[in-house]
């Protein structure tokens, strides 16, 4: 790895982006020196709340905003300072802005038209775009004349006709109802993946990130909490606010009592936890311990093990098919989530309101948070 | 206080309650003020004119009633070049203040449109401001400045630019600089309306499929505010030709406008029927392109 950091010619990622930030009014940070590379073919999501300046750094890339420091580069080149209409970028806008005045076909032609491309190449690319989002029928209809998810597919037919080196999807499904959003990523993805175009997407639905990407950053206040494939931050996540951030999360507050070069013990208010260490921590350190709720198990008997269990009453209850969602009150007055898979809840078929029980789980679940 | 509405309620006939009343006042006030009067001049044209008095168009003959309708004041509109001569020229004159207006008033309502919002507020004050001043009075004022020894000629000769005055005034230039200053208001205002609400993402989405901006507002801007551009040249258009006071303060007596020819017919040859007959045909002239436009218009977007 750090090899490849240091050639950059010989293995220059496509698209670098080096201590980027921008400022407005000289001071709100709105994108704070972000650094990122990302490589061809993949699929990079940029995953945060409102605000968090992921819409801020796609329009950079775009060319619609000039970062205040930093450069960005494409294959290798500086297009810091590149006008949006010169770049090899296309982009895929949060509501689709389909020109309302021109037909579907001149929708896609439009940027074709624009590279002077000869008019019999560019019926057939149009033709073929058609073909590929399954819209054929509808070329001469006008945007306003489709739903919802077909405009979805006409934008993304309009913004890789011109087979960009990158391509940027800005909330690509944010406009679409739920169940419709679901069918249309693994499309999206499988027509990202049989263009074979590398992807840049900005998103603030953790799910959407996660079955999209192949690689994400977490961004809060303007810069990336943390960065890995969707599987590591699940796993792995490296602070209390990514941890919060993707899915549901059980976090313990506890002291660090003792620290062993594979595990520490950590005594929280609840019970005694004993975790996967982390480099970060030592003895006597304020930490937080996350468990996710699907790698908790319940049971009304006391668990034999001396770590890693709770005792509470289960509060809340909710049948959900394939699992149960419980609610389970500990002493200290906090509330664990926990969920457990259908057919491994046999055993606790007739728990119900007010019974008291116990959550346990292996330390493999646990996450140790220094931050 | 609720058994006052209680009763009010109650002594309100069925049917004029809320929404046919909403509805009824707008149709009342078009029966009424638009298509009586214009019913009336219809009328008129089709009338015989007595020393004094339109002829009636229903005379009693016991219990049958005559109705005599008089074309003749249509047969001599349409034989008698001067009349079509002048609906020509209206015509011209209407249609070039409009292309003017149209020049000027998009880059204004365009700049406008983009300038930072609390500019914007000044530059619409700015564009409304000579309303509160009368437009006759206006009208006058540009005559003080055109005339030769107004004060253009004069700034003009004390420069040296010039030895003797521009004859600037009763030309065919001071009837369109009146109209066009007149009526670029019209233009700008639904223009500035309709640019204003042009959604940015598309300008956005343009140059991001490589589109400069120069083209872009061809291809984009323009079409879109097409909306815009109608409106504004029908508020023009549709005055301007019918345009009265304008050419007879700044348009000399040689500017042929049908507004003067109706004044004439009215007034001085006090020849209502005739009058009335250069009216409906102005209105048709006007009335007939749009309606096709219109029809047209919801056709294409069907």
């Amino acid at each position: 790895m750090e090899n490849a950091s240091k050639s950059p010619l010989a293995n220059e990622p496509l698209l670098r982006i080096e201590g980027v930030s921008k400022i407005y009014d000289g001071h709100i940070k709105a994108v704070d020196q972000v650094t990122l590379n990302v490589a061809s073919g993949e699929i990079f999501a940029l995953l945060g709340g409102s605000g968090c300046g992921k819409s801020t750094l796609l329009r950079m890339l775009a060319g619609f905003e000039t970062p205040s420091q930093g450069r960005i580069y494409l294959g290798g080149t500086d297009i810091t300072e590149l006008p949006a209409y010169q770049r090899p970028i296309n982009m895929m806008f949060q509501s689709y802005a389909l020109f309302p005045h021109l037909s579907v076909s001149d929708n896609i032609a439009f940027g074709l038209r624009r590279d002077g491309m000869a008019k019999e190449s560019i019926a057939e690319r149009v033709e073929a775009m058609l073909k590929l989002v399954q819209l054929s029928q509808y070329g001469k209809r006008k945007p306003h004349q489709l739903s919802g998810g077909q405009q979805q597919r006409v934008a993304l037919a309009r913004s890789i006709a011109k087979q960009p080196k990158l391509l940027l999807l800005d909330e690509p499904l944010g406009a679409l109802d739920k169940k419709l959003r679901v069918s249309t990523q693994i499309e999206l993805v499988n027509i990202i993946e049989e263009v074979g175009v590398t992807c840049v997407l900005v998103t603030h639905d953790q799910e959407e990130a996660m079955t999209m990407a192949t690689r994400m950053a977490v961004m809060s206040a303007g810069s990336f909490l943390q960065v890995g494939s969707p599987k590591d931050i699940y796993q792995q996540p490296n602070s209390r606010q990514v941890a919060d951030f993707i899915g549901s999360v059980n976090i313990f507050d506890g002291l660090v009592k003792e620290n062993h070069t594979d595990y520490v013990l950590v005594q929280c208010a609840d019970a005694l936890l004993r975790a996967p260490s982390n480099q970060a921590c030592h003895l006597g350190m304020a930490v937080g311990v996350a468990i996710r709720p699907e790698k908790m198990a319940l049971s009304r008997k006391k668990p034999t093990a001396k770590v890693n269990h709770v005792a509470g009453v289960v509060v809340e209850m909710a049948y959900f098919g394939a699992h149960t969602s419980y609610h389970v009150k500990l002493a200290s007055g906090k509330v664990l989530q926990v969920q457990v898979q259908s057919q491994a809840d046999e055993d606790n078929a007739d728990l119900s309101w007010g019974d008291a029980v116990y959550a346990s789980w292996g330390d493999s679940a646990m996450v140790l948070l220094t931050q | 206080m609720a058994s006052l509405m209680q009763s009010l309620k109650g002594s309100t006939p069925a049917w004029l309650t809320g929404r046919r009343l909403v509805i009824g006042l707008p149709y009342a006030w078009f029966l009424i003020l638009a298509l009586l009067p214009v019913l009336i001049v219809l009328k008129i044209s089709l009338s015989e004119m007595q020393t004094t008095a339109v002829s009636g168009m229903v005379s009693w003959q016991g219990a049958w009633p005559q109705i005599k309708i008089d074309v003749s004041s249509y047969l001599f509109l349409a034989f008698d070049e001067l009349y079509l001569l002048t609906y020509l020229s209206s015509i011209q004159y209407a249609f070039y203040t409009t292309v003017i207006c149209l020049g000027l008033g998009y880059p204004f309502a365009y700049f406008m449109a983009r300038a930072p919002k609390h500019w914007q507020a000044l530059l619409l004050m700015l564009i409304m401001l000579p309303f509160w001043t009368s437009f006759l009075l206006r009208i006058y004022a540009w005559k003080t400045l055109l005339v030769n020894n107004g004060l253009i000629n004069s700034a003009l000769l004390a420069l040296g630019w010039i030895d003797s005055p521009i004859e600037m005034l009763n030309t065919p230039f001071s009837l369109m600089l009146g109209m066009v200053y007149s009526y670029l208001p019209f233009m700008i205002l639904p223009l500035y309306a309709n640019l204003s609400k042009l959604d940015g993402r598309y300008l956005e989405a343009a140059a991001d499929l490589g589109c400069h901006p120069f083209k872009t507002f061809w291809l984009i801007t323009v079409p879109l505010s097409k909306a815009g551009i109608v409106a504004g040249c029908m508020l023009v258009f549709i005055p301007a030709v019918g345009e009265y006071v304008i050419p007879e303060l700044l348009g000399g007596p040689n500017t042929l406008m049908i507004g003067r020819v109706l004044w004439d017919e009215f007034f001085s040859n006090n020849d209502w029927p005739m009058a009335s007959a250069v009216t409906i045909v102005m209105l048709l002239l006007i009335m007939l392109p749009l309606t096709i436009y219109n029809k047209l218009q919801s056709e294409g977007r069907a």
